[in-house]
């Protein structure tokens, strides 16, 4: 672990603040302009259950939440048992090595090579309030003063997290000055060499980064069922739904959910909808829908372990093979998954734009890993072109809402439009959307129309940006992934090229179509090895179907994200 | 100057002779005429089923979805241009099975949209099985020894649901048809219509003669009094009411949520800019 960075971790049960306490320190550091990533470790429980909220923060890149624990804050005994145990088993999180905060009430715990750190933080905390929870305020100010960050940037984040409040934020600002001035009196820093600046960061979640790059990207309806871990991206547009003039629904199911998308989205109206793995599934009709009647939509889909209920609050990316083949027959679909909290953003408003470019669906593809924590972006980009593709000027004369085109797009009219009334229809239809598979059944027209459709995949392919790369250049070996897994890909490999091993990744965030250009920037590597958060290697078949590519696969499935050092380690083992 | 050529379209039904959906096609034109509306401004929707073939026939904007998922699409038009006349229009089949939480949530919601249900009581694009609305002992291709299930009552469904506008009409009357339409269309809120449409196919028992000796027509004493209405709607044997049960005013979906509320269509308002302030919470 690297001496300018730090990790800090909130352990306790559901129900005991675990999440705000590690919002918190998270805040602070992204206010004194160091990189944050934090980590959600929690269970499909309201109250209970071991829980634990992880800040890794540094002025270097962070890319992961990372290896190593410098400081633990444990909210209960379990805290103090598991995470200073060297046999931690948490999904490849590592144990303590450096210092234990928790209250002085806690006792019996085993004696480990850790500092052990128990403090009177109910004590301090009832100086202040009799609410129990304002003990994690006193520890969060002894965590703070231990990494040697300013109290006042600490009591800026509680005012403002408690803000409303009103009397509730002063008294959280004196239990974090007792915890702070406590620690400091009574032990010392942790000798850390944190490079704090004054410049903030931004510090957004993945669902409310998807969230943002809708609205930059037109979006004026957001309809979605609740659903981890997508429902970030709807609150966090429902709560601003007045201020970007968004239309925000829960409707009965998600199959009213998607008709209702791909019904605003004919009308005119740029609209998106958003579930998990289980939500997606009853989509699938409609999604067929779209792609057959040629209506632009945008789908988020946030990853969770299945099948079924599966591990709702755990991550995976197992729904690539759900996705890629969800509807019958042939029909052009676009998939994007983003690899970190900047690329939900750009990738969901440029989804908006190729949805309405070439009218059919397009499914950005997110995880539980990346929906839910929070990373910093040093800067974005207020400034979209927002483009509405292909429309035609009212009163068009022989007006073909399905015209043969070479691009496969046709001129799309909208309700509304004088002299272009026409009828879109789920059956097969002819240029001017007429059916043509009842009474007028007529296979050169199908044939005509497939094509025309299917076309449209094309033109996106020729389209497509370069796949980008992370120290491929001179790599003997490649990894390739897809989506979330890109950070901490770029960290394995640092920590390989450490080892002396030439070797490089190649970040695929367009994952299909797939881009042909995959299989140049293979060329010549020793050995080609996929890293995926799933089973079966969804990722690596489709790979080996569309580009023929020789592979092994890396593969994680306890629903876990990967860590850097076990990553790397498993990478080295296909080295071989 | 519309004139009911106007929604003319260039294809012709392709329903049975003398079926019931005919009726119900000539009535949505006729209304959409006389009530002055634009082709332009007209969105038929439908799901799957012989009577969603309908918008292939009428000339507007036309939307032949998925079986029983007509009315979220027809919603989310009317959320996107509330300026949109929208008609939703589909059979018992589509409406009562696969539609049903759809047509309960958007009855409750006050979707501004005309849902008008061509009821044969019969599947006749799957060539004759027992529907939602099949009486008991029905005999059809999935009931050969007769229906055991009971019926469902599409009209104490609306009204339990919360419509605003419940009628019931007969394809075998296009006169008060195109009344019931009329008032429907009209009617600021989610207007529910269930019109009697004889299947001449495969429904050799709710015909048109059948219907034709036992519909009568209802005025309510008062059509915003629920209890009569409720009442009303079950009679069901010798004598079958038909005419508008119930209609109240309320706030339409789109009047109460605030980004709707607004005159201006979403379609029609400019792309949202962002600005630095946006992102402010984030730091």
């Amino acid at each position: 672990m690297r001496d300018d960075e730090i990790i800090i971790r909130v352990a306790g049960a559901a129900g005991d603040g675990v999440q705000s306490a590690g919002q918190i320190i998270a805040k602070t550091f992204s206010r004194k302009g160091l990189n944050v990533m934090t980590y959600n470790y929690y269970q499909d429980i309201v109250r209970g259950g071991q829980s634990w909220y992880q800040v890794r923060a540094s002025g270097g890149k962070v890319r992961s939440q990372g290896d190593g624990l410098d400081i633990l804050i444990a909210l209960n005994k379990d805290g103090v048992e598991r995470h200073t145990n060297p046999d931690i088993n948490e999904g490849g999180a590592s144990p303590l090595t450096g210092i234990a905060i928790f209250d002085k009430s806690i006792s019996g715990y085993t004696d480990r090579k850790v500092t052990y750190v128990p403090m009177p933080l109910s004590d301090l905390a009832s100086k202040h309030s009799s609410f129990a929870l304002m003990k994690n305020t006193v520890a969060i100010g002894a965590a703070m003063a231990a990494t040697g960050v300013d109290f006042d940037t600490l009591s800026s984040v509680i005012l403002d997290v408690f803000g409303k409040k009103g009397k509730v934020s002063e008294q959280n600002v004196s239990a974090a000055k007792e915890g702070y001035d406590y620690y400091l009196s009574n032990h010392k820093s942790i000798g850390k060499k944190l490079s704090f600046g004054n410049k903030r960061k931004y510090l957004i979640g993945g669902g409310e980064a998807v969230g943002l790059g809708a609205v930059r990207g037109g979006l004026k309806m957001y309809i979605g069922y609740p659903m981890t871990p997508a429902s970030s991206a709807l609150h966090y547009l429902a709560a601003h739904a007045r201020d970007f003039g968004v239309f925000v629904k829960i409707p009965e199911d998600e199959i009213s959910a998607i008709n209702m998308t791909i019904g605003a989205n004919y009308a005119g109206a740029r609209a998106m909808t958003g579930s998990s793995g289980g939500g997606f599934s009853l989509m699938v009709e409609a999604l067929g829908l779209a792609g057959m009647m040629e209506i632009p939509i945008v789908i988020y889909e946030s990853q969770r372990p299945g099948p079924s209920t599966g591990l709702p609050t755990k991550t995976e990316q197992g729904d690539l093979n759900l996705v890629l083949g969800a509807s019958q027959g042939d029909f052009p679909r676009i998939v994007l998954s983003p690899r970190d909290a900047r690329d939900c953003i750009d990738l969901t408003s440029e989804a908006m734009n190729l949805a309405q470019e070439y009218q059919t669906p397009v499914i950005v593809m997110s995880d539980l890993y990346l929906s839910e924590h929070n990373e910093t972006v040093d800067s974005i980009d207020p400034e979209f072109r927002v483009d509405d593709g292909n429309r035609p000027v009212d009163g068009e004369k022989d007006y073909k809402r399905y015209l043969v085109t070479e691009s496969g797009i046709s001129p799309r009219a909208i309700p509304g439009q004088k002299g272009l009334m026409h009828n879109e229809d789920s059956d097969e239809h002819d240029e001017y959307g007429d059916v043509v598979s009842d009474a007028e059944t007529d296979p050169t027209k199908r044939v005509t129309m497939m094509d025309k459709r299917m076309r449209k995949l094309e033109t996106f392919v020729r389209k497509m940006p370069p796949t980008e790369t992370y120290m491929l250049a001179d790599a003997e070996y490649a990894v390739i992934q897809w989506g979330s897994t890109a950070g901490v890909t770029e960290e394995a490999i640092d920590i390989l090229r450490g080892k002396g091993h030439r070797i490089g990744a190649i970040e695929v965030n367009r994952v299909f179509p797939v881009n042909p250009d995959i299989g140049k920037l293979c060329s010549g590597k020793k050995k080609i090895i996929v890293v995926e958060n799933n089973y079966s290697g969804q990722f690596n078949r489709l790979l080996k179907a569309e580009l023929g590519l020789k592979t092994v696969l890396v593969r994680k499935y306890n629903g876990e994200a990967f860590y850097p050092s076990e990553l790397a380690a498993m990478i080295e083992g296909e080295m071989r | 100057m519309v004139t009911v050529n106007d929604y003319s379209g260039k294809i012709k039904p392709d329903w049975c002779p003398a079926c019931g959906n005919f009726a119900q096609l000539s009535a949505i034109k006729n209304v959409l005429t006389e009530l002055k509306i634009e082709p332009e401004n007209v969105v038929v929707v439908s799901g799957i089923g012989c009577s969603s073939n309908l918008p292939e026939f009428i000339k507007a904007y036309g939307f032949h979805g998925l079986h029983g998922r007509l009315l979220p699409v027809a919603s989310a038009v009317k959320w996107a241009n509330r300026k949109l006349t929208v008609i939703g229009y589909g059979g018992d089949g589509d409406g009562f099975f696969e539609g049903t939480q759809h047509f309960f949530h958007t009855a409750k919601r006050n979707v501004d949209l005309t849902y008008i249900v061509s009821d044969n009581q019969i599947f006749g694009l799957t060539t004759g099985q027992a529907s939602p609305t099949s009486e008991i002992g029905f005999i059809s291709k999935t009931t050969p020894d007769g229906n055991i299930e009971k019926p469902v009552n599409p009209m104490t469904f609306a009204l339990s649901a919360g419509a605003t506008f419940v009628a019931r009409s007969f394809s075998g009357d296009p006169k008060h048809l195109q009344e019931v339409v009329k008032k429907g269309i009209q009617h600021k809120g989610f207007s529910f219509i269930d019109v009697f449409s004889p299947c001449v196919t495969f429904n050799k028992t709710n015909t048109y003669d059948y219907f034709r000796k036992r519909v009568y027509k209802y005025e309510a004493k008062d059509p915003s009094n629920f209890e009569e209405a409720y009442r009303a709607v079950q009679e069901w044997g010798d004598r079958i009411p038909i005419g508008v049960f119930y209609q109240v005013k309320g706030q339409s979906y789109e009047d109460l949520d605030p980004v709707t509320a607004e005159e201006t269509a979403l379609t029609e308002r400019p792309y949202r800019k962002l600005k630095p302030e946006d992102f402010e919470e984030f730091l």
